[in-house]
């Protein structure tokens, strides 16, 4: 792959974590309140003293820019991000940490699934266009497209947990609970991601699907696939190499730029389904005014989400040769 | 096989066309089937939106309310109650009001500052519309939704909330239209610059030609006409994106339980455990409204894309 | 309609033994190479059917070169591609016969037109940036159909498919090449090598040099003569441009909205051509020897083919049109010098019926 693409891809990517960091820098002298208070929070066994070296350390008696720009962006590399209001003076980076891994699995799993479904489902609906699969499909996935995740997953939980009582209402593991063996783990973990995970995977499935759909479409009616079908290739290989790997282009392209509203969505399902990640601890400390955790949820997001889009590019760059020159 | 050329639809003649020689963009769009639908939707809500008190009473409050509490629908509250005994069907349609006027309001923030800024960096060029771009891509990269969040706290203490009113919205939910402005803007920047650019292009041909009209005058006469039907179509799907940014800002906390938009509903209905209790009544009707406004925007929204973009139709 | 000779000349039969590979099983080795008789296709649309091919037929044979002009709409394409069942989802064959080697494709499904498609008849697109996978190399696109259809090792096929870069004038490194790396005039090489993988009796080119300026063009009208000769590849060149097709075939087919109005070779026609719209079609051509004049333009439209007239279609346009043109379609007649021609100006009692020559 041409070098050039990737630095250049990687340069952007650097400068904008430099940006977002720039902006949490303000965010964080735009807080109400003295930035002692932040940065110490409601910590037990706050002295004269250490408060003297907390103003020391991040050069809060000095001018703010560049001194206590450096301070904190000195800080921050560090991973000192301030200590938590609500959590009694946790250091930020610890809460985050502890409410990273909920999140990864409900997101992750969330997207993969949406992809495989979604691509899935879009291939077959072009290929089959004008077909009743196509139609129904394509309503589906705009009404899917026009909720927001909170929603469906409100819906879902009052028919399938409520209703049905298939599946439990809340939570990550059933509180209190001990275990035999590791797949009483898996199973109960696994009936309380049911639900929350087909909420992100079904508003995601939707745009994909509808997306693939489309590029599809087009590219069946590209002079390629023609000469493909008129070579005497069977269906499946005309769809499987020359038809989609031209389609899946665009799809790349709306995963990565998707991942920003995504975060949202998962942000606010979390919510409804009280699982323990990023997205209730949002939450909270939005509820709580915890401005420390808020603004490190903030650059740990951003943060991941540049990271994914580089990681898209990256792929891109892989699949389609006309970039890479 | 090649079709019948396309006769291009816009360069600068399209513009002299005198007015009454084809039927008008919003004729056109009502003769879709998808733009009808979207029509008679947003049409309706804007309806239940300027005269909420006509057709159900004030807003309830806790102090008015009058009902069992969480009650299911029945003859004398056909939504069924909150838990406070407020008619759900009351909250829902005084929650139409906010939300429509709050994402319009969110809309001219976002339509403002990105046409502004998308015509100025198509038209200048250069440094500044390097910068501009950069920090255009910046917000499309982030998620926005968490800086949103942010930023809405941090307003609302610095500022302070009270029962100050701008037309009509309490300034805790006026926040939220600025907020919306600051972070969506970036997509309808880009559009309009890539539009701009490619007007500007056609307009120095003109300008070769049409000696002494100055460079303003062919950008009033031939630009901005052209990206005002890019600007209208773009308006519409930033509709729907603010409503559904208000709805989730409002979801997570940020609402007014003063003043509740749709979203505001499902926070509470959420926070009081309606989904676990089967209480479908409290957040149902409020979804459907949520969803029924973003539907008929994406409808109206793709019916006037290809009323204003014929060529991108015109397939082999 | 004629019935055209069910017997292929000793001087087809000659180019047919060149063949790299044996004729199909079902061939007839003493028929001509392809017959199309009365050729029927219609497209299903929202507004109604298309009568989009109604009633084309001709013939050709092995080593020969066919063009087929017309406007756009008139079939020509549609022709082609329902040689090979290409047709998109709402098309379909109606009625005709299409004789390959004596077998009749019509009737074929899509499991048995497999063994004809790119091994008997092969196409060339138009160059335009998508006509080439753009995800794929060159070499790679060469080899697919010599891997699969002729069920060659990837090593067999690779090799083969450097062969044939350097044949239509490729060095064969650049097979590594993705398209967009090359100039329109390789790709369109490129697409001929493609077209050429599986060693086909026929090679269909679909305005292949429209897209090009006209050095280029050139050189790509010399590579197709070059490969005819050399390799006994018959062409059928579809086109709107008169000149290509006076520059590279030995016969032409003048169609128009869905059928033929004139078909001989080449010389024949355009020196003397018969039907009104032929002569039209020519004279709306600039010559460049000849006097500054104004260029003639044909007025009107073609019909719309959901309704087409029931007499001649070109009827309404016509300058020379009889009362008799708009009520009756004319049936084909064929002139001693090999042309076929349906109008009413040359009725069917006037031309004395002849043997054609080959």
């Amino acid at each position: 792959m041409g070098s050039r693409y990737l630095l250049r891809r990687v340069a952007t990517a650097c400068f904008t974590i430099v940006m977002i960091v720039v902006l949490n820098f303000v965010l964080f002298r735009a807080m109400p309140g003295s930035p002692e208070r932040i940065l110490l929070g409601r910590m037990p066994g706050v002295t004269a003293e250490v408060l003297a070296q907390t103003r020391a350390r991040w050069g809060l008696d000095k001018p703010l820019f560049p001194d206590q720009f450096v301070a904190y962006l000195n800080s921050t590399a560090q991973g000192d991000l301030g200590f938590s209001y609500a959590a009694r003076g946790r250091p930020v980076t610890e809460v985050l940490a502890q409410h990273l891994g909920p999140t990864l699995l409900l997101f992750g799993l969330g997207e993969i699934l949406a992809i495989v479904l979604g691509l899935t489902l879009g291939s077959y609906s072009g290929w089959k266009r004008g077909s009743p699969v196509d139609y129904v499909g394509n309503a589906i996935s705009l009404i899917l497209y026009s909720m927001p995740y909170f929603l469906l997953g409100m819906a879902l939980l009052l028919i399938f947990s409520t209703g049905a009582g298939w599946f439990p209402t809340f939570g990550m593991l059933t509180a209190g609970a001990t275990y035999d063996n590791p797949l009483d783990v898996a199973l109960d973990l696994g009936g309380h991601l049911a639900l929350p995970l087909a909420t992100v995977a079904l508003g995601l499935i939707g745009q994909y699907a509808i997306l693939m759909r489309s590029s599809v479409v087009e590219t069946l009616s590209e002079d390629y696939v023609t000469t493909a079908r008129a070579m005497g290739f069977r269906d499946d290989r005309v769809l499987r190499r020359h038809a989609l790997p031209n389609a899946m282009l665009p799809t790349v392209t709306l995963v990565a730029i998707n991942l920003g509203y995504v975060v949202a969505g998962a942000i606010t399902v979390e919510v409804v389904f009280n699982w323990p990640g990023l997205g209730t601890l949002t939450v909270d400390a939005l509820a709580s005014r915890d401005y420390p955790v808020l603004q490190g949820v903030f650059l740990l997001l951003s943060v991941a989400v540049v990271f994914a889009n580089l990681g898209a590019d990256l792929l891109y760059g892989v699949l389609d040769p006309r970039v890479r020159t | 096989m090649t079709a019948p050329a396309v006769p291009a639809d816009g360069g600068p003649g399209a513009v002299a066309r005198p007015a009454g020689r084809k039927p008008s963009v919003l004729r056109q769009v009502l003769a879709r089937p998808d733009g009808m639908a979207g029509f008679v939707i947003l049409v309706v809500f804007t309806v239940l939106a300027l005269v909420p008190t006509l057709l159900v009473g004030p807003l309830q409050t806790a102090v008015t309310a009058t009902g069992p509490r969480l009650a299911p629908p029945s003859i004398g509250y056909p939504l069924g109650t909150d838990e406070l005994g407020r008619s759900i069907l009351n909250l829902t349609v005084h929650a139409t009001r906010v939300s429509m006027v709050i994402g319009f309001l969110a809309t001219i923030v976002t339509v403002l500052i990105g046409a502004v800024l998308g015509i100025m960096s198509g038209f200048v060029g250069g440094r500044f519309d390097a910068v501009t771009m950069r920090i255009a891509d910046f917000f499309l990269v982030i998620p926005t939704f968490v800086l949103a969040i942010i930023l809405t706290a941090i307003i609302r203490d610095v500022v302070g909330t009270g029962s100050t009113e701008i037309l009509g919205i309490r300034l805790s939910l006026i926040t939220i239209v600025i907020v919306i402005g600051i972070t969506s803007w970036s997509s309808t920047a880009r559009i309009i610059r890539s539009q701009t650019l490619s007007l500007k292009e056609r307009a120095f041909v003109d300008r070769a030609r049409v000696i002494g009209a100055g460079g303003g005058h062919i950008m009033r006469r031939h630009v901005l006409p052209n990206v005002t039907n890019l600007i209208v179509a773009n308006a519409v799907l930033v509709f729907a994106g603010a409503i559904l940014t208000e709805t989730t800002l409002a979801f997570v906390g940020l609402g007014d339980p003063f003043q509740p938009s749709w979203g505001q509903i499902l926070d509470a209905a959420r926070q009081v455990g309606a989904p676990s209790l089967g209480a479908w009544w409290y957040f149902v009707p409020a979804g459907v409204c949520i969803v029924l406004v973003v539907f008929a925007f994406t409808l109206l929204g793709n019916a006037l894309d290809a009323v204003l973009n014929p060529k991108l139709q015109a397939r082999r | 309609m004629t019935t055209p000779d069910g017997v292929a000349s000793a001087a087809a039969l000659a180019v047919r033994d060149r063949r790299r590979w044996p004729l199909p099983k079902l061939a007839d080795p003493t028929a001509p190479l392809l017959v199309v008789e009365d050729l029927a296709v219609r497209f299903r649309i929202p507004s109604g059917t298309v009568k989009a091919v109604d009633g084309v037929s001709f013939r050709m044979d092995d080593g020969e070169a066919l063009g087929i002009v017309g406007e756009s709409g008139c079939g020509k394409t549609t022709t082609a591609l329902s040689l090979v069942h290409l047709l998109p989802a709402n098309g379909t064959i109606k009625s005709g016969r299409v004789a390959l080697f004596g077998i009749d494709l019509v009737p074929k499904t899509e499991q048995q037109m497999a063994r004809y498609r790119w091994r008997e008849i092969s196409l060339v697109f138009q160059g335009a940036m998508n006509a080439l996978n753009p995800v794929r190399r060159i070499r790679d696109l060469i080899a697919e159909p010599i891997e699969v259809r002729l069920g060659q090792s990837q090593d067999a096929a690779r090799q083969r498919a450097g062969e044939l870069l350097e044949l239509v004038g490729i060095p064969a490194q650049r097979g590594t090449a993705y398209p967009h790396e090359l100039s329109g005039g390789m790709r369109q090489r490129a697409m001929i090598a493609i077209a050429l993988a599986c060693d086909p009796a026929i090679v269909i080119g679909d305005e292949p040099t429209t897209a090009l300026d006209v050095m280029v063009q050139a050189q790509i009208l010399q590579l197709l003569e070059r490969l005819r000769r050399d390799l006994g590849l018959s062409l059928i060149l579809i086109t709107h441009d008169l000149s290509v097709i006076a520059e590279t075939c030995d016969r032409v087919m003048v169609m128009y909205a869905g059928r033929v109005a004139e078909e001989g070779p080449v010389r024949r026609v355009f020196m003397a051509p018969r039907h009104p719209y032929t002569q039209k079609l020519l004279s709306a051509f600039p010559n460049i020897r000849a006097d500054r004049r104004t260029l003639e333009v044909i007025p009107g439209m073609p019909p719309d083919l959901r309704t087409p007239p029931p007499g001649c279609r070109f009827a309404p346009r016509c300058p020379a049109a009889l009362p008799v043109c708009v009520e009756i379609a004319p049936s084909e007649v064929r002139f001693a010098d090999g042309v076929r021609v349906a109008c009413h100006l040359y009725p069917a009692s006037d031309v004395a019926p002849v043997e054609p020559q080959p």
